[in-house]
């Protein structure tokens, strides 16, 4: 009789949510089986055997990774982290001060309700658009029949119809000109990271960010810190390791219709 | 004087959370009701406090702690008392995963219905030019939009729709969830309850066609289970405006 499961990470290429998943994964040292999968393929919604897929469906995140543990989906990369720090028995990435732990969470936050939504935003009209455009009606049609949440399904016919909100596309550079701002401030004091040891925090503001510093490059430039601590992050073997993963030529370029705007504005 | 001083509104949605959490805890604190209907929450004396404007706002020591799910988090962490999460990880996981989706998917529907058929008519009284001047010491710019709207009636129907196909997903699910355990995300109650319960408590009375003795029966059960825990009942007397009677007829439906 076969014995129970062994829990599978299910990840994108190594930009975004896939990427903070996998180098926290790294960075705890848990053990456990990395598949990749194409997004844009719509692969996600083709991973066997979910019993529970509750959060594949309705993740906030888009299409993010997906962990299955005995049948169950578990995701959204921020939470993933902490999972694998808290099944490792704490493996570094949560401060241990309630309130450095706070503020780490709100950061954490700030990061998914403000900034992932608008690098996912520039970065698929950038780089996944052509690839959705071009694909056949019926693949796309298939693939959209399978995404259970009716608000991801629209930003992925958004995306390949090149429906672009120019008011929505420029309140998102805006947004990661302001993320650059906060990144370079909250290093002023010439700490290494963002809150004392390297935490979730650097992990989510690099997976965001870094993929957009060539085309946003204005918003990087002239800010030492934010360089210092951008390379700093990169050369983090959990972070390289992650990279490694990658089966495109560049992995921080490779998006899927993420977290939506936030509906109040 | 406690060492913990607590601006907030009514015991619902955002306030009620770290009020309940306290009250869980057993943890003593100041009372500062801030009358979101009044723009308290905008007025110097409370932007001092919290630059943003947004309440509640939690004061420990010289510390100041905003956002209400992020407040639970850290008075669950820095105060003794019973633990408001769980000790496995995969439940820890499961009750942020809820507590996400009712704070950036789910809770932002409830609201804009609540704040269009609420919060605008009560306010919309007012002389324009002071409305105007209202909503121009707004902190945040998506909070002076969202305030607009509420003032001036502006919702459009189709955001409104949306908001109607979300709430009436979300309670499905969360009915489906409350199916498979006793509490949200686990066998135990934590800090997940307390999140979904401030928005959901009112949906016998608010929303009695989506949510029922007979069509909802987990929601109802998990609900009974909460209302009658003497910290809801406690956190509950602090209510002063029309809320407070919203309670009893929630238990008048329930019981």
């Amino acid at each position: 009789m076969p014995g129970p499961s062994l829990p599978i990470l299910y990840h994108g290429e190594p930009t975004g949510p896939s990427l903070i998943a996998l180098a926290a994964l790294f960075e705890s040292g848990l053990q456990l089986e990395t598949r990749s999968i194409d997004l844009l393929a719509g692969e996600r919604y083709a991973i066997p055997d979910v019993s529970e897929p509750l959060a594949l469906d309705h993740s906030v995140e888009g299409e993010g990774p997906v962990l299955l543990i005995e049948g169950e989906a578990i995701t959204d990369a921020v939470f993933l982290a902490q999972y694998f720090d808290e099944q490792a028995g704490g493996a570094g990435l949560q401060p241990s001060d309630p309130y450095v732990h706070w503020q780490m969470t709100m950061w954490c936050r700030q990061t998914s309700e403000r900034l992932a939504p608008a690098s996912a935003c520039l970065g698929t009209f950038t780089h996944a658009q052509d690839r959705l455009a071009a694909m056949e009606a019926a693949e796309f049609e298939r693939i959209a029949a399978q995404i259970e949440s009716a608000d991801l399904r629209e930003r992925w016919r958004d995306l390949r119809e090149n429906r672009v909100d120019s008011a929505q596309f420029a309140d998102s550079k805006s947004k990661v000109a302001q993320f650059c701002e906060r990144v370079e401030d909250q290093l002023a004091d010439g700490r290494t990271w963002l809150f004392g040891g390297f935490s979730i925090a650097d992990l989510v503001t690099f997976a965001w960010l870094r993929p957009l510093a060539e085309t946003e490059a204005a918003s990087f430039a002239a800010k030492e810190g934010l360089s210092a601590w951008l390379a700093r992050t990169e050369a983090r073997p959990s972070v390289r390791a992650a990279l490694d993963q990658a089966r495109t030529d560049d992995p921080l370029q490779a998006f899927a219709p993420g977290p939506e705007i936030n509906r109040w504005g | 004087m406690a060492d913990v001083t607590l601006y907030h509104w009514e015991p619902n949605a955002n306030s009620g959370k770290p009020m309940l959490a306290l009250m869980e805890k057993g943890v003593p604190f100041d009372s500062r009701y801030t009358n979101m209907l009044e723009f308290d929450q905008h007025k110097p004396e409370y932007l001092a406090v919290n630059p943003q404007g947004t309440i509640p706002a939690m004061i420990h020591g010289e510390r100041v702690l905003t956002e209400s799910t992020a407040i639970m988090e850290y008075v669950d962490q820095a105060f003794d008392g019973p633990a408001l999460m769980p000790e496995d990880a995969r439940d820890r996981w499961r009750i942020r995963w809820w507590m996400k989706f009712m704070d950036q998917w789910l809770g932002p529907s409830f609201s804009m219905l609540g704040w269009s058929a609420f919060v605008g008519p009560m306010v919309r009284d007012r002389p324009r030019e002071e409305l105007e001047a209202l909503i121009a010491r707004i902190p945040l710019p998506e909070r002076r939009r969202a305030w607009r709207k509420a003032m001036f009636g502006e919702f459009s129907e189709e955001e409104l729709g949306e908001s109607r196909r979300r709430v009436a997903l979300g309670i499905d699910l969360l009915e489906e969830e409350l199916g498979k355990r006793p509490y949200v995300g686990s066998d135990s109650y934590s800090l997940g309850d307390i999140n979904i319960f401030n928005s959901t408590y009112s949906l016998p009375v608010s929303h009695p066609d989506l949510a029922s003795k007979d069509k909802t029966p987990n929601i109802m059960r998990w609900l009974k289970r909460v209302y009658h825990r003497p910290a809801v009942q406690q956190t509950w007397t602090m209510g002063r405006g029309d809320l407070a009677k919203r309670y009893r007829l929630v238990i008048e439906e329930i019981d």
